[in-house]
């Protein structure tokens, strides 16, 4: 089994154990169904939305490990950070995947998309996306074609705005001698 | 609406036990979490739409049901959730990566330390930490506690409301007795807050063992008790055998996991297929039924009981031979250096100083950890941006899975049994909603 | 000397802090008219002694604080000694809204149409810090303080209070009412 089969592959990508196969946007439907039917992941375990506005726009910096593991002395990266690498569009749409046989495969299905872009529904390939696809709708604004009923779930029906967006503020009271938090 | 073309049958490779109990699929056609009114019902007879709101009197939280009623059977289904969004995933973003495993707890309210466990699962991940032997069995023990604590619950709630009210009593009892325990090692009842990226917050407090062994000791004689209040039960039996039936093939496909998978006959444990702490290394027993109703659902929680009180006897076992082990990784920085250290070291006075208030720094990427929790699969899918905060979390809650599947199961029901289903799916509003 | 509400009974305050100043049912009623907003006739000190034995809470669960508050309800911390173990689900029936968990704003309209439904003489008490004041979710999502919609006679600290935290709230509020204190809703003039 190769991940380039799926259709609408871009590429795989390995890290923390764990496999993401990207795959186009207009495709992420067939993808989905060339998961659970040829490749056996049966599981939707989650769908999720990522939003990566103002990702590449302040510096990073990961961790020093010198080669017998991490060091007292070695100090932290003050001015040597570097910026992170940008992201292909705004939007990640992430599926987990599970297939439920021994060792427990899982993959994440990865497609990305920008404000305003459309994505086909998921509901018949596994009827559990309904909630998360109406969650994601409610919370990042993702149009989903093809759903039966996409309306707000977690928020008011009448609330405007999608409040997990970058540019939407966290709310609440102003707080004395806190900034952010 | 496309519907995916059908799979051959002989594709299914799940570990499955029994035969289903009904042919094809129950989940709706239009919307798989809304049951509809049939058409014909609504122009022959008179169908009456109750609330039954998110004020009302079973303890599941702020869920509301808006039900189509013939008479006493339900005919149409549809449930409002959100009542109780919090706004975790947007909060914990605001927060450094210490403070936000402070917010995981609150999400399954009841199982609260499962939610810490993945959270602070994922960090580690993230940073490629090693925790230490001890770190790992405590946080095994404390999760079985915790498991036994909202199995208990969900029995106490869940049979009062069914009518059987004095087992309220009897299982609170017991719950005191664990929260006693949380109590001890952390100084909280609920939201202990114990577990830190890296290991644990503290040192396990010395007379710990020999309490949880007198607890461990009077959990199965407990647990009897409540079989014999319950089990040959006619009133229960009536009220659990055969209601809320759900199939296996409906169950996977509506992302059933934990007790109501189980109950559905898919022999399906996270602990099993991908052992996490060192569930590789306990010996306990999966329950797994075949009835796919509300008394199988009952059944695998009242043995995951038990199993759960063997694990944890293996635990202290394991435990009481670690003394003076670390209980926290060694990398300093992520972790605070311990306190006498400050007075002497300026290196351990600088870390600690950049830890608390800046916060650790986890490196780029994106993963997502998965728990078996009392409800099922839990899991957490966590992007770092390199920085001291988070860049997304976002909660895979089973009970928002769980919740999906009412629709489902309340085929033929009557309103007593919709009370009986949805307190056996076990869901609980805060992991809902988020 | 201005009366005191210790000096109309009010033990639970003068044994944690003697020389504590104002309660806030103090504030509020105004320590110097204190004399005239408590001056209570034999039969009334009867039906408050009555309305106190058994305060009947209304079954307002939403959240962690739920899980406590069901708790108090166990045999340990048992509250059927204060005759108060029966929850009433219809506020119809119910004197007491303990307002047990986070309040979302969509939550925030039940909770009034709730509040409305309960008969006079009633009180609310905002258990744990997500009903007092948001507690640790200062967001777009969680109403900042149940006071911001209904009259709250009691807050209750902690995330969540332990039973006994919770049970010392309810006693207060039994001897606050002994004592003669007015409930919330006309000690602050809102509408019930």
């Amino acid at each position: 089994m190769s991940w380039e089969e799926v259709p609408g592959f871009v590429e795989v990508k390995e890290g923390h154990g764990e496999t993401t196969v990207v795959v186009e946007r207009e495709r992420i439907r067939d993808a989905c169904l060339y998961a659970r039917d040829e490749l056996g992941f049966d599981f939707l375990a989650d769908l999720v939305a990522t939003d990566y506005l103002g990702w590449d726009e302040h510096a990073v910096s990961g961790y020093i490990g010198t080669a017998a593991g991490r060091d007292l002395n070695v100090p932290m990266t003050q001015g040597f950070q570097a910026l992170p690498q940008g992201k292909p569009k705004r939007f990640s749409m992430s599926y987990h995947l599970l297939a439920l046989k021994h060792g427990a495969p899982r993959v994440r299905l990865q497609c990305w998309l920008d404000d305003g872009d459309e994505i086909q529904s998921v509901v018949s390939v596994w009827p559990a996306a309904d909630w998360h696809e109406r969650e994601q709708f409610d919370l990042m604004g993702i149009q989903f074609v093809g759903h039966p009923n996409l309306t707000r779930i977690l928020l008011e029906d009448d609330w405007e705005g999608h409040p997990l967006r970058k540019d939407y503020p966290i709310g609440g009271e102003p707080v004395r001698f806190s900034d952010a938090e | 609406m496309t519907i995916a073309p059908e799979r051959p049958a002989g594709a299914r490779q799940w570990p499955l036990v029994g035969e289903p109990p009904y042919e094809g699929s129950r989940i709706p056609a239009r919307v798989p979490t809304i049951l509809d009114v049939p058409p014909a019902l609504r122009e022959v007879d008179d169908v009456l739409q109750v609330n039954f709101g998110p004020n009302h009197p079973s303890t599941h939280g702020v869920l509301r049901l808006i039900v189509d009623l013939d008479g006493e059977q339900v005919v149409g289904l549809s449930a409002v959730i959100g009542y109780l969004h919090t706004g975790f995933e947007k909060n914990m973003e605001q927060k450094t990566w210490w403070k936000a495993i402070t917010y995981t707890a609150r999400v399954d309210y009841v199982g609260y330390q499962n939610n810490e466990l993945v959270f602070v699962l994922a960090i580690e991940k993230l940073l490629e930490l090693e925790v230490p032997e001890k770190a790992t069995w405590m946080r095994m023990l404390l999760c079985e506690l915790n498991r036994i604590h909202s199995h208990l619950v969900y029995l106490g709630t869940s049979a009062l409301e069914l009518g059987a009210i004095s087992m309220f009593w009897y299982c609170f009892r017991e719950r005191e007795t664990i929260l006693d325990l949380f109590e001890m090692v952390c100084g909280a009842r609920m939201h202990t807050r114990y577990f830190q990226a890296g290991g644990l917050a503290e040192d396990i407090p010395a007379g710990f063992f020999p309490e949880c062994r007198k607890f461990v000791d009077l959990m199965p004689s407990a647990l009897d008790d409540y079989l014999a209040i319950l089990d040959r039960n006619q009133i229960w039996l009536k009220r659990t055998k055969g209601v809320g039936l759900l199939s296996a093939e409906d169950a996977i496909a509506l992302g059933q996991s934990g007790p109501v998978l189980r109950a559905s006959g898919v022999d399906w444990d996270l602990r099993r297929g991908a052992p996490y702490l060192a569930y590789d290394q306990v010996d306990f027993r999966v329950p797994v039924y075949t009835g796919c109703d509300v008394y199988d659902r009952y059944r695998v929680r009242m043995d995951e009981m038990a199993e759960s009180t063997k694990i944890v006897r293996q635990c202290l076992d394991r435990l009481e031979r670690m003394e003076g082990q670390p209980w926290i990784a060694d990398d300093r920085k992520v972790v605070l250096p311990p306190r006498e250290e400050l007075h002497t070291s300026m290196e351990s006075l600088i870390h600690h100083f950049k830890i608390v208030t800046e916060g650790y720094r986890v490196p780029e990427g994106e993963v997502y950890v998965a728990i078996e929790s009392p409800r099922g699969e839990s899991g957490v899918y966590v992007v770092s941006d390199g920085g001291p905060k988070p860049w997304r979390v976002h909660f895979r809650a089973p009970s928002f899975a769980a919740l999906e599947a009412t629709a489902t199961c309340t085929h033929d029901a009557l309103i007593a049994d919709l009370i009986a289903i949805v307190g056996s799916l076990d869901a609980v509003m805060g992991d809902t909603d988020r | 000397m201005a009366k005191r509400l210790r000096d109309y009974g009010l033990q639970s305050e003068r044994l944690l802090w003697p020389t504590k100043g104002p309660s806030k049912f103090e504030e509020e009623l105004g320590v110097d008219e204190l004399e005239q907003a408590l001056g209570l006739t034999t039969l009334e000190k009867a039906v408050r002694w009555a309305q106190t034995k058994s305060m009947w809470p209304d079954t307002f669960g939403l959240a962690c604080c739920a899980i406590e508050m069901m708790s108090i309800v166990g045999a340990r911390y048992d509250l059927a000694r204060f005759g108060m173990e029966a929850f009433r689900s219809s506020p119809r029936q119910a004197d007491l809204l303990i307002v047990s968990g986070r309040v979302s704003h969509k939550m925030a309209a039940p909770l009034r149409q709730i509040y409305d439904q309960m008969l006079e003489p009633k009180w609310v008490i905002a258990m744990g810090a997500c009903a007092s004041s948001g507690g640790m979710f200062n967001n777009y999502a969680i109403l900042q303080g149940v006071d911001r919609i209904v009259p709250v006679d009691i807050y209750v600290p902690f995330c969540p209070p332990r039973p006994e935290a919770l049970m010392e709230g309810i006693i207060r509020l039994h001897e606050a009412h002994l004592a003669g204190v007015p409930p919330a809703y006309e000690r602050r003039q809102v509408a019930t």
